[in-house]
C-alpha cells in the first residue's frame, strides 16, 4: 500500500512539474501581437517579433533591410507597463550599434529610427534584469 | 480496498489525461501535414532560410513611396486578376501570389477598391490551391476595403496575413514556395518602380530606390540557390535573376558610418541617424534593370 501511494505522489510531482513547466512557458506570441497596435499613429504595421530568452539565452536577432529616407519604430511589449528589462539596440551591418532602448539606465519601450543608409540591420533583444526573458514586439514604417 | 481502488483509480485517470493530450497532438500534427504539398529539400537549414527570408522587406514600402511622390495610381502597370487560370502549379501559383499580394497592396495604398477586391478574390484561389486561403479572410478584408477610413486596419489585415502564410510555411517544411512567394512580391515591386522611374527619369529618389534593391536581390539570389540542386524550376529562377543581379552590377552603394545620436521625446527613443548611404546609379543602369525585370516577370504571369 505504502509502495503504491509513494508511486502515486511521484507520479503526480513529475505531472505537476510538467503542468508548471507549461504554465511558465513563455508565450512571446501574445506579447508580440499585442504590440502592434501600439505602434505611434502614422506607421504601417511590418512585422512581429517573438522574443524568448527561455534556456539561458543571453539575446534574440532578427534582421531586415532599412531603407533610406523611410522612418521605423520598434517598440516592446512585456509582461506590466514596463519592459521587463528587455532592450533593444540596433545594429548596421557593419555590426556597429546604431540605436538602443536603455538610455541613461533608463528603459525606453519603443525606439524611433529615421533611416538614412539602406542596409541590413540587425535586431538585437537583450534581458538586462529581466525576470521573465520573455516578450515582444513590433516593427512598423512610415515615409 | 476502498483507498486501493481510490488511488488506482486516481493513477488510471492521471494517465488517460496524458495519453488523450498525446493523442490529439498527433491529430492535430496530421491535420497540419495533409495539405503539405511535397517539400523540396535545400542545401541549408530552416533556420538560416527564415532568418533570410524574415529580413526581406515589404514591397509595401515602395508602394507607399509612389503614392508620396506623387505618382498617380495606373491599373496598366499591374498583373491583370484576370490572368488567374494561367497558373496550373505549385510553382507559378506561389509566385504569382507574390505578384497579387504586391498589386493588393498597392491598390489598396491607392485606395483603389474596386480593383482590390479583384485582386484578394484571385489572391484567394491561389492561396487556396496552394493550401494556404485558411489564412485569408476574404470577407472582413473585402468589408475593411469598401471604406477608405479603413485603410489602415486594411493594410494592417492583409501585411499579417501574408507574415501568417510564411511562418506557416516554413513550419511546415515549405519554405520553397515563401522563397517563390516573396520573389514574385519583390518582382512585382520593382516592376512598378522601374515603369514609374522610366516616366519620370529625373525623378533621383526612385532611381535610388531601384538602385537599392541590390541588397535584397543579393539576398533573393542567396535563397534561391540553396534549392537550385533539388528543384528545377527554382534552379531556371535563379539564373535568370543571375542576369538580373548583372544589370546591378555597376551600380555602388557606398555607406560612410558615423555615430548616432539619440534622445527621449514622449517616450520614445528617437534616434538621428548620422551615417548615410550613396547610391551611385545612372539612366542606362535603370533601363538595363528595367528590361531585366521585365523579361523575368513576363515569364512568371504569362
Amino acid at each position: 500500500m505504502k509502495r503504491i501511494i509513494l508511486s502515486l505522489f511521484i507520479f503526480l510531482l513529475i505531472g505537476l512539474g510538467s503542468v508548471n513547466k507549461l504554465v511558465g512557458q513563455c508565450n512571446s506570441d501574445n506579447f508580440s501581437n499585442a504590440c502592434i497596435p501600439k505602434l505611434a499613429g502614422g506607421f504601417n504595421f511590418l512585422k512581429s517579433y517573438k522574443i524568448d530568452g527561455e534556456g539561458g539565452k543571453e539575446k534574440v536577432e532578427y534582421s531586415y533591410v532599412f531603407t533610406k529616407g523611410t522612418q521605423y519604430m520598434i517598440n516592446l511589449c512585456a509582461d506590466g507597463q514596463a519592459t521587463d528589462g528587455i532592450v533593444v539596440s540596433l545594429f548596421d551591418s557593419g555590426r556597429n550599434k546604431v540605436a538602443t532602448s536603455k538610455i541613461n539606465g533608463q528603459f525606453i519601450s519603443a525606439i524611433a529610427y529615421p533611416c538614412n543608409a539602406t542596409g541590413i540591420y540587425y535586431i538585437q533583444y537583450t534581458f538586462d534584469g529581466s525576470t521573465a526573458k520573455c516578450g515582444g514586439s513590433a516593427l512598423g514604417f512610415k515615409r | 480496498m476502498v483507498m486501493r481502488v481510490l488511488v488506482i483509480g486516481c493513477m488510471t485517470a492521471f494517465m488517460l489525461s496524458f495519453i488523450g493530450c498525446g493523442s490529439s497532438n498527433k491529430e492535430a500534427e496530421n491535420e497540419d501535414t495533409e495539405d503539405s504539398v511535397e517539400a523540396q529539400g535545400p542545401s541549408i537549414d530552416d533556420q538560416t532560410i527564415s532568418a533570410i527570408l524574415e529580413s526581406i522587406p515589404s514591397p509595401l514600402e515602395i508602394s507607399v513611396l509612389l503614392k508620396e511622390s506623387g505618382t498617380k495610381y495606373s491599373s496598366s502597370i499591374l498583373n491583370s486578376a484576370d490572368n488567374l487560370s494561367k497558373y496550373n502549379n505549385n510553382y507559378k501559383k506561389a509566385l504569382n501570389l507574390g505578384i497579387y499580394g504586391t498589386d493588393l497592396g498597392y491598390t489598396n495604398i491607392y485606395q483603389q477598391n474596386q480593383d482590390g477586391i479583384k485582386y484578394l478574390t484571385s489572391i484567394k484561389s491561389l492561396a487556396d490551391g496552394l493550401n494556404i486561403g485558411q489564412f485569408f479572410d476574404v470577407e472582413t478584408i473585402g468589408r475593411l476595403a469598401t471604406n477608405s477610413k479603413n485603410l489602415d486596419s486594411l493594410l494592417l489585415i492583409t501585411t499579417q496575413n501574408f507574415n501568417s502564410i510564411n511562418k506557416y510555411l516554413q513550419t511546415q517544411s515549405r519554405a520553397n514556395l515563401s522563397v517563390l512567394l516573396l520573389t514574385g512580391g519583390w518582382l512585382e515591386a520593382m516592376e512598378i518602380t522601374c515603369q514609374v522611374a522610366a516616366s519620370n527619369p529625373k525623378n533621383k529618389e526612385l532611381l535610388e530606390k531601384i538602385g537599392e534593391q541590390k541588397i535584397i536581390l543579393e539576398n533573393i539570389v542567396l535563397l534561391l540557390g540553396f534549392y537550385k540542386d533539388t528543384d528545377e524550376n527554382m534552379a531556371s529562377l535563379l539564373k535568370d535573376m543571375e542576369g538580373l543581379k548583372a544589370a546591378f552590377d555597376k551600380i555602388n552603394i557606398v555607406y560612410t558610418y558615423k555615430e548616432s545620436t539619440m534622445e527621449v521625446v514622449n517616450g520614445v527613443a528617437v534616434i538621428k541617424d548620422n551615417s548615410t548611404t550613396t547610391i551611385q546609379i545612372t539612366t542606362e543602369d535603370v533601363e538595363n534593370i528595367r528590361k531585366a525585370t521585365q523579361l523575368i516577370r513576363t515569364k512568371i504571369i504569362s
